[in-house]
């Protein structure tokens, strides 16, 4: 490719914005000591939040899949009236502030919430349970994963499901061999998204769920209570493993797309 | 929480060229705030007075060298209560006698304060330990926290002392009918959700709040001065291995609110200020109205190294 003239300001803005991001994450390690990081480590309680955390988000994009690929397909594919009110409101997780929509899921999931109460006979709970914590990753982190789904879809050209529907396959069968692998890409980097933004999530599972402890509630807790010392060494392995697992998973995903 | 709120707002009507930027936290993180977090803060208010001595007078500022503070103020008094609503389970059985019993049992859920960073939660603690001699029982400590813990609070009870130890690391069980926040203010969000049946309060604050209250006896609420000597039986010690700049003791005592101008203060013309109102004529009327009223006159620890400016506050 031709290298292009860019506007100087551009870079200048470009730089700026990339140390804006690094320089924060770069801090917490300089401020983290080998010892700190080393105790950190090895304690169990740090070990099974993060253990924790990646198993809610995990659950939380499967639930995600199974019930934002159908709306996300319908979006792509469906015009019907109120369909921009829906894409509007499947947006709104992203604008109120997180510790609104927790105290909104305690109305919805609580003892005596709707649904709460619909399910207590069940045995199941959400204040202080693992459920809980998935229902605040899930409902904070699905429009990232409709939306980018949504726009995969439609970048499939409806005109192949058409032609493969001319020949006899069913609805499901084009979906299934057609639509999603052609979407592949771009679905997977929405589940993807969809998985960082569950594990980042802090307000509304601290409001639902405060234990058990996913990573960023333990760290506000030590932060509290034990200052930075003790929360900057968690940040910092969190932010490792997060890198490297959003590393593999990329490369996992451009690897089968190729 | 809710009185600050309207003198706040009285304050900022009197004097227009303040914001007072109020924060609430558990009352040991607002000392950490300073102590730990260095942020400017002019004026330091906790629900008990005994944590300003302990946390603020043996921690220094980098920055001079000095103590966060060497002088408070008490600010007034209060007594532990239980919260719940009409809704709550056994509402309509809990008694000043039987409280204890209806609260182990599994099926009610109670808040708890985090004791490790809030009062509510070491006082709730407390009153749970001495407890056991008023009702001549020594198991009702274990029977209000057995398996509630993945790791145990435990009390050693001497008869004429009791010690409370609380481990590091305090999360809930999965069966827990135990709910732990990080302070007293979040359990009471849960309270009106109908999320727990009962929360253990000061009584101001369920008054303010609306709550239904269940009277402690005398002998355990920590605001009787005639029990004071019972209450200081109990003591509450953090296991703390790590982290921890001072090992955090807190002793049974009167629950007393107390109140600081740091050193590290980047406004102490304006935190003087703020003091003079709030224990002037506007201060002590909302905090009267607000079923909380103020010591009067001021009484508390060094008051001699108070600002210059507030001497005169102390002599009426």
């Amino acid at each position: 490719m031709k290298k292009q003239k860019l506007p100087e300001l551009f870079v200048v803005a470009a730089v700026l914005l990339v140390i804006f991001v690094i320089l924060p994450i770069l801090l917490t390690f300089a401020s983290t000591s080998a010892t700190n990081l080393f105790e950190t480590l090895i304690d169990p309680e740090v070990a099974r939040s993060i253990g924790l955390t990646f198993l809610a988000a995990g659950i939380a994009s499967a639930l995600g899949v199974l019930m934002g690929l159908p709306l996300a397909y319908i979006l792509a594919r469906r015009d019907f009236s109120g369909k921009g009110l829906i894409e509007g409101l499947i947006d709104l997780p992203l604008i109120i502030p997180h510790t609104a929509a927790g105290i909104a899921l305690l109305m919805v999931f609580g003892r005596q919430g709707v649904l709460g109460k619909l399910v207590r006979p069940l045995g199941l709970f959400f204040v202080d349970t693992l459920a809980g914590v998935v229902v605040g990753m899930l409902f904070v982190s699905i429009p990232l994963l409709v939306n980018a789904a949504r726009d995969a879809f439609k970048a499939v050209d409806s005109d192949l499901e058409q032609s493969a529907r001319v020949d006899g396959a069913s609805a499901w069968k084009v979906f299934l061999t057609i639509t999603l692998p052609l979407a592949w890409r771009g679905v997977v980097s929405g589940v993807i998204t969809m998985w960082a933004r569950g594990i980042s999530e802090f307000g509304a599972v601290a409001i639902l769920a405060y234990s058990p402890k996913i990573v960023p509630v333990l760290i506000y807790e030590k932060f509290q209570g034990f200052g930075l010392k003790a929360a900057t060494p968690i940040a910092a392995i969190l932010l490792v493993i997060v890198v490297l697992v959003f590393f593999v998973l990329r490369s996992l995903a451009g690897a089968i797309d190729d | 929480m809710q009185p600050f709120k309207e003198i706040e707002k009285a304050f900022e009507a009197k004097y227009p060229q303040y914001d007072l930027r109020m924060e609430y936290h558990g009352s040991i993180q607002v000392m950490r705030h300073v102590t730990d977090l260095h942020e400017p803060i002019d004026i330091v208010a906790t629900a008990d007075q005994a944590l300003i001595p302990m946390l603020m007078y043996a921690t220094n500022d980098p920055a001079t060298g000095k103590p966060y503070a060497n002088w408070y103020a008490s600010m007034a008094t209060n007594k532990l209560a239980i919260a719940y609503q009409a809704k709550s389970k056994y509402a309509d059985e809990i008694t000043a006698e039987n409280w204890w019993q209806i609260l182990s049992r599994p099926d009610v859920r109670v808040g708890l304060s985090d004791p490790r960073f809030d009062a509510v939660g070491y006082r709730q603690l407390m009153v749970f330990a001495l407890a056991q001699a008023l009702y001549g029982n020594d198991q009702i400590f274990n029977d209000f926290l057995e398996g509630q813990f993945t790791r145990p609070i435990n009390l050693v009870d001497l008869g004429d002392m009791l010690i409370i130890r609380i481990p590091e690391i305090l999360e809930t069980t999965g069966s827990a009918h135990l709910v732990m926040r990080g302070s007293s203010i979040a359990l009471n969000a849960l309270l009106e959700a109908g999320e727990i049946d009962y929360a253990f309060e000061y009584e101001s604050v369920i008054k303010q709040q609306g709550f239904e209250m269940l009277n402690l006896p005398a002998e355990l609420n920590l605001g009787d001065e005639a029990h004071e000597a019972n209450y200081r039986r109990v003591t509450v010690k953090l296991d703390f291995r790590r982290f921890a700049s001072v090992e955090p003791v807190f002793n049974g005592e009167l629950i007393r609110y107390g109140l600081t101008i740091p050193e590290s203060s980047p406004n102490p013309e304006g935190a003087a200020r703020f003091f003079a109102f709030f224990y002037g004529e506007d201060g002590q009327k909302i905090m009267a109205d607000n079923h909380h009223p103020l010591i009067r006159p001021i009484e508390g620890d060094h008051l001699e190294l108070m600002p210059d400016a507030l001497k005169g506050l102390t002599g009426d």
